[in-house]
């Protein structure tokens, strides 16, 4: 299964991209990695005519910290990420997040903002940007606006973006003490497997009471979500055993999985839960390690 | 073209400016437009990680990268590893640990072992699952190339060694080639990219061929327009149904069901319907997207079950025996099996189900066709594991003389059964270049190969064993169901195997066996590797763990109980001859530490221990003839100085063609690296039947070793002559020929074989193997099980279950068989190795899912899972036990396939062991398995209420 006959575009700034995003609307699509792209095209899963190549767009690889968050640039590999000292020190998560992606070819390739931007249910670096409260800010020639991560989605493989916008970053909050972050995912082989369900957590601890905490979901709904309820229901509580379990029961009732080839939704709604008390609690042992930190 | 685009490559340090077009990838440039052939095209879609290359320092899967993005690069491909002519120390350290088997996924492999040591020089296991994780290996090598990449640092700086790895032996011998690991010897080419592959050909003013398949999965067909695809530019010539002989084929003689294209009637999806051959693979594929095809769909059927019914659509209404769908059916009864169960204190009966699984080797089916002396001549290159099936099967279908028809098998990328037949591919790249006088490449993509399929049938089983008190087994009946999918191909084997093979373990007094090998409208299943026996192997193994449970008896005691001895015959009349199943099932007690384990584990940890066995090759041909199954030819070069040894038997990996190496050069007294393996083509080697059930050690190996024995003798004659005694008390060892009571008495093997030519010209060596006469009993469907020879082995495996998410690992497996004595320790572990990992696969993962339309819901290997070194258990113990089969080279007997069949019981009875309740159905995945525990929970408290 070969690519189709392309037009091979590569701007050279990030203005020139937008334009020829908004130009060719849904006959091109802008290719970052590739790895969801061009499986996509080979499959004729995705059918376009144009690809608009954004390798040239140096500033948008760059992972920094400034103005109080880590900026982490759209088309930075996940593997530059995962080895970012700046996220493996202020969000550790999603390093080890993307750990439990794919495999390295693939993530040597990938980059975050195609896997944002990919928009598949089963996505592995939002549920973690969604927990830590991180933001994406999109670009057009007419202006940038900044999103909650969370309120990126909209469908399968559907974002917000709309023509001739880009992902140029995703923003997160930088480390504090008493916060911890864990990622558990459950897939039926160990590399280059698809998530049947994960969940990411994060949990700022104060004085031995959760102070917040976000929980965060993918593989169980229409798109990668957060389990807003579940999340609050930690807030201001000392996290025992039972809060802990109550949470997670909340975030199996907040999924809206599908039956598909990696799992029933009865059986993803179980491992929600699973997931989310092993994510929770890794989530506070971390946090109080890090107290005073 | 126009809208060609420019890029500069520096490639293994040699700099390229490459015109690629905007949609070629990295892959496609490498392997089309530089002929950097050693980086390998598995799924094209960066799921198997077999064209991974290192590109700016970072291991990428070349598939992936689209050609202009990588402008610039700096890629390093497997052929850039070796510098100046010496291996790399990984890839000497592959070879020294046999980390490879076909080879197929080996250039990926070492790529990404490359750019993990390239960062971490001294990587921990952990760190090698985790950087090799993207890399699939079908013959499940991973064990080996762990070892291979934590042990590279001593080969740093040194020269390729070719000694035999000495920490792999088993057995005490007295020979000097059998008996040793010496290095594949298809080792140095795999490690290096340069074994040529069938896709890896190229030839002046080659065609590219493609297969359009059915989107239904029943119907007619009404028309056929292709037109438009034969007006598309660069568009020779198209194929349909019209064009293609009437004539059927298949495999088995007594049910030929197939056409190479369709005539009238489509009966699954992905039935082949029309053909396109163009200038290169992207024409032909759009080629194939314009021809129209219209259907009067018809009602299908899906399940082997459901097809049984009255009123189910009837697949083949041609012909009246096949009515209700039914392709084989077996009847056999063997002994009273009523007095059998009422003679028995406990009966238990139990239905069981398997899985279709695929044999999905990394390598790509692929046939390059060409004729010349104006059609009087026909040589076809196929990536097959029977050479000679395929040149008789093309004879036969295209009324072509069989000598006209020259069949060369290249490098095979593993096969497991789903490469043992004639394809579509070879029937239409023959016509093709026929039609066109040029040579004509065809190949499946993964979509294809899951569509074109010959995977393992799914059986519905239903088993009932009844066992006295002590635990004696007094009957067994057993029915199996069996899916079939919608032509025969081997499906009539299948189901004769499918019975046939369960008396050969355990001593069974009266037996009953019914099978029903079913059409449905899927893709046709075949043999794969352990044909047929695999399911009811698992339904047998869980079923006598039941009963043991029920009994209060130890799960080993049970099977010692009861195992095959040697010399016996069992009640359907199959002969076992050398049978050491006993020592088998106590060392695996012993070295696995059973007694302290078993019924002592924590919940979640469990152990279970399962047998199997299977045939050393089929006492009879798939074909009627009375040809010799395998023959050889030996060749000693004028100088002496080393032999050529030709024989079509085919290498896919298994290692065959290092045995029949070994049993040459024992047999004629020469080292191991003076033998040499002439290409397997049918000009220059007689006929051999090829690798399937498991049939090549023993038979070729028979056949070499005879024909190795002819040469000798002409060898020893001359240089008894020279030294003026009886060739009789000469001996051949080690290079040398000396006089048997005096060994200082000689001279070199050389200097007496160039004697031997000077006196008589040619000195060539002739055998043939063919079975005992008269294997088997006389009822119908008794020459399928028979076998000169059986292997036994017996496998305890070690599980955790997560029990809240019903996640199994293996963690750790001990392994005995009885292969006889072994040729080569480290080809037969690598073998079980493989097996225990494709048995986690078959046990666990694996499942084709098909849609309600007949379509594939997984047809790549991102969905279809196989295991990756990930599931590779931390520990696989491997051993053979002493034994010697009278009917075998030296005493060798088979390991491919018989050690894989104790794996699904053994890892099924772990999981029984650890989790308290017990899947019944194939694959037994951790949602079964949790959707088990909350059923017994429930069942549990529904009681207490």
């Amino acid at each position: 299964m070969e690519l189709p006959a392309l037009q091979y575009h590569r701007p050279g700034s990030l203005a020139q991209a937008c334009a020829l995003g908004r130009e060719l609307g849904e006959s091109a699509r802008f290719l970052a990695g590739g790895t969801d792209l061009l499986v996509d095209l080979k499959q004729r899963r995705v059918q376009v005519q144009h690809v608009v190549a954004l390798d040239g767009l140096g500033e948008l690889k760059r992972i920094r910290v400034e103005g109080g968050m880590i900026r982490i640039g759209a088309l930075a590999t996940l593997t530059d990420v995962a080895e970012s000292a700046a996220v493996v020190e202020h969000a550790p998560g999603l390093a080890e997040a993307i750990l439990t992606m794919a495999a390295v070819q693939i993530r040597n390739r990938a980059t975050i903002g195609g896997n944002f931007c990919a928009a598949v249910p089963c996505a592995d670096t939002p549920p973690m940007c969604i927990a830590y409260g991180g933001s994406v800010t999109i670009v057009s020639s007419t202006g940038d606006r900044v999103v909650p991560a969370e309120a990126f989605f909209r469908l399968p493989r559907r974002s917000v973006l709309e023509p001739g916008e880009l992902l140029a970053d995703v923003l997160l909050p930088l480390r504090k003490p008493g916060r911890g972050a864990a990622y558990a995912r459950f897939s039926r082989r160990r590399s280059m497997s698809l998530a049947v369900a994960a969940v990411a957590a994060r949990v700022d601890l104060d004085g031995g009471r959760v102070r917040e905490a976000r929980v965060a979901m993918t593989s169980v709904a229409p798109t990668p979500m957060i389990a807003s309820e579940a999340g609050a229901m930690l807030a201001g509580q000392e996290p025992t055993d039972d809060v802990i379990q109550r949470a997670a029961r909340c975030a199996a009732s907040e999924a809206r999985p599908i039956s598909d080839l990696r799992g029933s939704a009865e059986y993803r709604r179980d491992l929600v839960e699973v997931l989310a008390v092993r994510a929770l609690r890794s989530s506070i042992e971390r946090a109080r390690n890090s107290s005073g930190a | 073209m126009a809208n060609e685009i420019l890029i500069e490559l520096n490639v293994n340090g040699v700099k390229h400016a490459i015109a690629v077009r905007p949609e070629a990838t990295l892959l496609s440039v490498l392997r089309e437009q530089l002929h950097l052939t050693g980086t390998k095209k598995g799924c094209g879609l960066g799921e198997c990680g077999a064209c991974t290359v290192i590109m700016n320092g970072r291991a990428v899967n070349a598939c992936m990268v689209l050609a202009p993005e990588a402008d610039g690069a700096e890629v390093t491909t497997v052929e850039g590893l070796a510098r100046g002519g010496e291996l790399h120390p990984l890839q000497q350290s592959f070879i020294k640990h046999g980390a490879l088997q076909c080879g197929y996924c080996t250039p990926g492999m070492l790529m990404s072992a490359k750019a993990l040591l390239d960062r971490v020089p001294s990587p921990s296991e952990e760190q090698i699952r985790q950087g090799l994780g993207g890399n699939l290996c079908r013959c499940g090598s991973y064990p080996r190339v762990i070892r291979a990449i934590q042990d590279v640092g001593s080969f740093v700086g040194r020269k390729l060694d070719t000694a035999p790895h000495t920490q792999e032996r088993d057995q005490e011998r007295d020979t000097m080639v059998v008996g040793t690991s010496v290095p594949r010897y298809d080792a140095p080419d795999k490690v290096t990219g340069r074994a040529v592959y069938t896709a890896d050909m190229r030839l002046p003013g080659m065609l590219h061929g493609k297969i359009l398949t059915s989107r239904v999965a029943h119907g007619l067909i009404k028309r056929i327009d292709t037109s438009k695809a034969r007006a598309l530019e660069g568009v020779l010539d198209v194929l349909t149904g019209a064009d293609v002989p009437d004539t059927r084929y298949g495999v088995s003689p007594a049910r030929y069901d197939e056409h190479i294209l369709a005539k009238e009637r489509v009966r699954y999806v992905g039935d082949e319907v029309a053909a396109v051959v163009a200038v290169d693979e992207e024409t032909a594929e759009r080629a194939i997207r314009l021809i129209e095809v219209e259907y009067e769909e018809l009602p299908a059927v899906f399940d082997p079950e459901e097809a049984l019914a009255d009123g189910a659509p009837v697949i083949h209404p041609e012909n009246p025996r096949y009515a209700n769908n039914v392709n084989t059916r077996v009847q056999w009864a063997f002994g009273d099996v009523e007095a059998g169960f009422a003679e028995a204190d406990l009966v238990r009966e139990q239905r069981f189900v398997g899985n279709r699984t695929f044999q999905a080797p990394i390598e790509p089916h692929a046939s390059l066709a060409r004729w010349e002396h104006h059609g009087e001549k026909l040589t076809l290159w196929s990536s097959t594991q029977v050479p000679h099936y395929v040149q008789h099967m093309l004879a036969r279908t295209l009324g072509i003389a069989q000598g006209k028809i020259r069949v060369i098998r290249p490098a095979v990328g593993g096969g497991f059964g789903g490469k043992a037949e004639t394809t579509p591919l070879d029937f239409c790249a023959v016509l093709f270049a026929q039609r066109t006088g040029r040579p004509v490449m065809m190949t499946y993509d993964r979509r294809e190969m899951f569509y074109h399929f010959r995977g393992r049938h799914k059986q519905v089983m239903n088993l009932k064993i009844g066992v006295k008190k002590d635990g004696t087994i007094t009957a067994v009946k057993f029915r199996s169901v069996l899916d079939g999918g919608a032509y025969t191909s081997f499906g009539v084997i299948t189901a004769y195997y499918a019975g046939a093979m369960i008396p050969t373990l355990y001593k069974i007094g009266s037996y009953e066996f019914e099978g029903l090998r079913m059409y449905t409208n899927l893709p046709a299943c075949g043999a794969f590797r352990g044909h047929g026996v695999p399911h009811p192997r698992f339904a047998f193994e869980s079923l006598l763990d039941m009963i043991a449970d029920d009994l209060g008896m130890d799960p080993i005691d049970i099977r010692l109980k009861n195992a095959m001895t040697p010399g016996t015959r069992t009640v359907n009349a199959l002969d076992i001859s050398s049978c050491e199943l006993r020592a088998t099932l106590e060392r695996a007690r012993d070295e696995s530490g059973w007694r302290e384990k078993r019924g002592h584990l924590p919940p979640g940890k469990g152990i279970g221990v399962g047998c199997g066995g299977f045939v050393s090759g089929a006492g009879y041909p798939i074909y009627r003839s009375d040809f010799p199954h395998s023959n050889a030819m030996i060749r000693v070069y004028e100088d002496g100085q080393g032999v050529s040894l030709h024989i079509a038997a085919a290498e896919i990996g298994q290692g065959s063609d290092t045995v029949l190496v070994q049993i040459a050069a024992e047999e004629l007294g020469i080292p191991y690296d003076r033998v040499h393996m002439v290409e397997c083509d049918s000009t220059i080697a007689p006929l051999d039947l090829g690798s399937y059930s498991s049939r090549v050690t023993l038979m070729a190996g028979n056949a070499v070793r005879m024909a190795a024995s002819d040469a000798r003798g002409k060898v020893l004659a001359a240089a008894a002559r020279a030294m003026g005694c009886s060739p009789q008390s000469l001996s051949a060892r080690d290079g040398r020929v000396f006089v048997t009571a005096s060994p200082s008495f000689g001279m070199p093997w050389e200097e007496a074989a160039r004697l031997a030519f000077s006196a008589q010209g040619p000195v060539v060596g002739v055998g043939h193997y063919r079975p005992p006469g008269g294997l088997g009993g006389d009822f119908k469907g008794s020459t399928v099980g028979t076998s000169p020879a059986y292997s036994f082995s017996t496998v305890v495996a070690e599980v955790s279950v997560d029990l809240e998410t019903g996640l199994v690992t293996v963690d750790r497996v001990t392994d005995f068989s009885d292969a006889g004595t072994v040729i080569n320790p480290m080809t037969l572990h690598a073998q079980v190795e493989g097996s225990v990992i494709m048995g986690i696969g078959e046990t666990l993962m694996e499942d084709v899912v098909h849609l309600p339309d007949g379509s594939i819901a997984n047809p790549n290997l991102h969905d279809y899972l196989i295991p990756g070194i990930g599931e590779t258990p931390s520990s696989i113990f491997t051993r053979a036990v002493e034994s010697y089969e009278p009917r075998g080279p030296f005493g060798a007997k088979e390991i491919g396939e018989g050690s894989l069949l104790p794996m699904l019981g053994a890892i099924a009875n772990a999981v029984a062991d650890a989790t308290g309740v017990r899947v019944y159905e194939l694959p037994i995945t951790s949602e079964r398995i949790l959707k088990a525990l909350k059923d017994k929970r429930g069942g549990a408290e529904a009681r207490r209420t």
